[in-house]
């Protein structure tokens, strides 16, 4: 039995190895911390893979991990937050388009991690929303409110900026 | 879908997957599979036992051996060679002690020989990694393995061995010999103790240890119970029958945790100073441990 959830962990990790690292990159916003949560996130999940019980909830279990080593990481960074070249040249206006995208990837960035996790989750990992309760171990109302407020937030944010440019 | 979220999301589609990616990912995998939680076992108690019968005390003549003329420190670590690679993006570094001068020769060229093997290991291993990334495009790697000697009196002598692997992130291991000079054999941690109930005493009191220091300082995170409701792992049981431990100058018994074995990977090697009152009753004397 464990055996074969240990196969199907590993088949998934390496299936999704690239959705887990942008997942755990939007959080640390670094390359090597990126790396150093990969690291960490299969380490804990192959060591305690007896504690996955239901076959179906693979996916949401392992993003659980994700999300949480992202976020230990993140309280244990908190004071102090190097950038690394690719951080910085992405926060440069370097071309007009690009500078657009940046001012909405900024009111992503803004969100707090309750209402960006959710919105990366459903949108962009295209997670369902049980999928997304079971990630973040809350019911299914709160995650729907979370999606909610954080769209909401995201385009009153962009809503106010376009307005000054009209100015 | 609306136009926003759809550039949002292509922002984010298009962070930049690092070529490492994919040697850190089989890497940890190797490295974990069929743990199943349960922790490895750390070698050294096997050899150990060949020792305690090998007893053979003459410090006279020792001293006259040594060109050290300093009774109990005659015993020295030194650097016997080093491995190094230099290949572009992907460089190693390994230190191999030597111990020298200790009257049992059995201990000690059994303890320099798996010093040496060890090291060996380290390399070829580097080596086939090296190519092994080099055919998937190459990429940063590093690995740096020594030794520190943590206590060196009269009595003990602990060196602990490390390693150190950069591949995208870094993990440390920790290995360590606690070597009783007086009566030149290898102190094994089961040997300090008349039976095994030194496990739950020192496995409590590290539990106990772990809540107070996550209660003082919230930056500090340890894989216990009750403090990781959260945290989908299990949490830190028991120690090893034979886990890494060495004795610190003061005669303390210090019990070592490698990197994630307890706790997140930034929280580092770990060490838990056991207060001897914990254990005084398991103990079979106050030679090493005061």
């Amino acid at each position: 039995m464990n055996d074969r959830v240990e196969k199907r962990l590993i088949h998934f990790i390496r299936e999704n190895k690239e959705n887990i690292y942008r997942l755990a990159f939007s959080y640390v916003k670094n390359e090597q911390n990126a790396l150093d949560i990969i690291q960490e996130s299969i380490h804990k999940a192959l060591s305690s893979s007896q504690s996955l019980k239901s076959e179906g909830s693979l996916k949401s279990w392992f993003y659980r991990i994700v999300v949480n080593t992202s976020l230990d990481f993140l309280r244990k960074q908190k004071r102090l937050q190097p950038m690394d070249d690719q951080t910085l040249e992405l926060l440069a206006p370097s071309s007009e388009d690009a500078y657009h995208d940046i001012d909405l990837e900024r009111a992503l960035d803004e969100l707090p991690h309750t209402l960006r996790t959710v919105i990366i989750l459903r949108y962009f990992e295209d997670l369902k929303i049980g999928e997304i309760a079971e990630v973040l171990n809350e019911n299914i109302n709160t995650v729907k409110t979370r999606l909610y407020q954080g769209l909401r937030k995201l385009r009153l944010d962009i809503g106010e900026e376009s307005l000054e440019e009209v100015q | 879908m609306n136009e926003k979220l759809e550039r949002l999301k292509k922002q984010y589609e298009n962070i930049t997957i690092p070529k490492e990616l994919d040697f850190v990912v089989e890497k940890a995998i190797r490295k974990n599979k069929g743990r199943h939680g349960i922790k490895r076992l750390i070698g050294g108690g096997v050899a150990a036992a060949l020792f305690i019968t090998g007893i053979n005390t003459s410090p006279t003549f020792a001293n006259s051996m040594s060109d050290v003329p300093l009774v109990g420190s005659i015993v020295k670590v030194l650097t016997f060679r080093e491995f190094n690679v230099h290949d572009g993006t992907m460089e190693a570094n390994i230190k191999v002690p030597v111990i020298k001068n200790l009257e049992n020769k059995t201990l000690e060229s059994t303890l320099n020989k798996k010093y040496l093997d060890e090291s060996k290991k380290l390399y070829s291993d580097f080596q086939s990694e090296m190519e092994e990334l080099k055919q998937k495009g190459g990429g940063h790697m590093g690995m740096d393995s020594g030794y520190v000697v943590k206590t060196d009196n009269d009595r003990i002598l602990a060196i602990g061995r490390y390693v150190v692997n950069t591949v995208g992130s870094s993990s440390t291991t920790f290995k360590y010999d606690t070597v009783d000079k007086k009566n030149q054999l290898l102190i094994t941690l089961p040997s300090l103790f008349k039976d095994d109930s030194y496990i739950p005493l020192i496995s409590e009191n590290i539990k106990k240890q772990m809540k107070e220091q996550m209660k003082k300082d919230p930056n500090k995170v340890y894989w216990v119970e009750s403090a990781m409701d959260d945290v989908p792992v299990t949490p830190f049981q028991s120690i090893d029958k034979n886990q890494i431990f060495y004795i610190n100058d003061h005669g303390k018994l210090v019990i070592v945790f490698n990197k994630y074995d307890v706790a997140p990977g930034y929280m580092g090697v770990l060490e838990f100073t056991i207060p001897t009152a914990v254990i005084a009753n398991d103990l079979v004397s106050n030679e090493y441990i005061k």
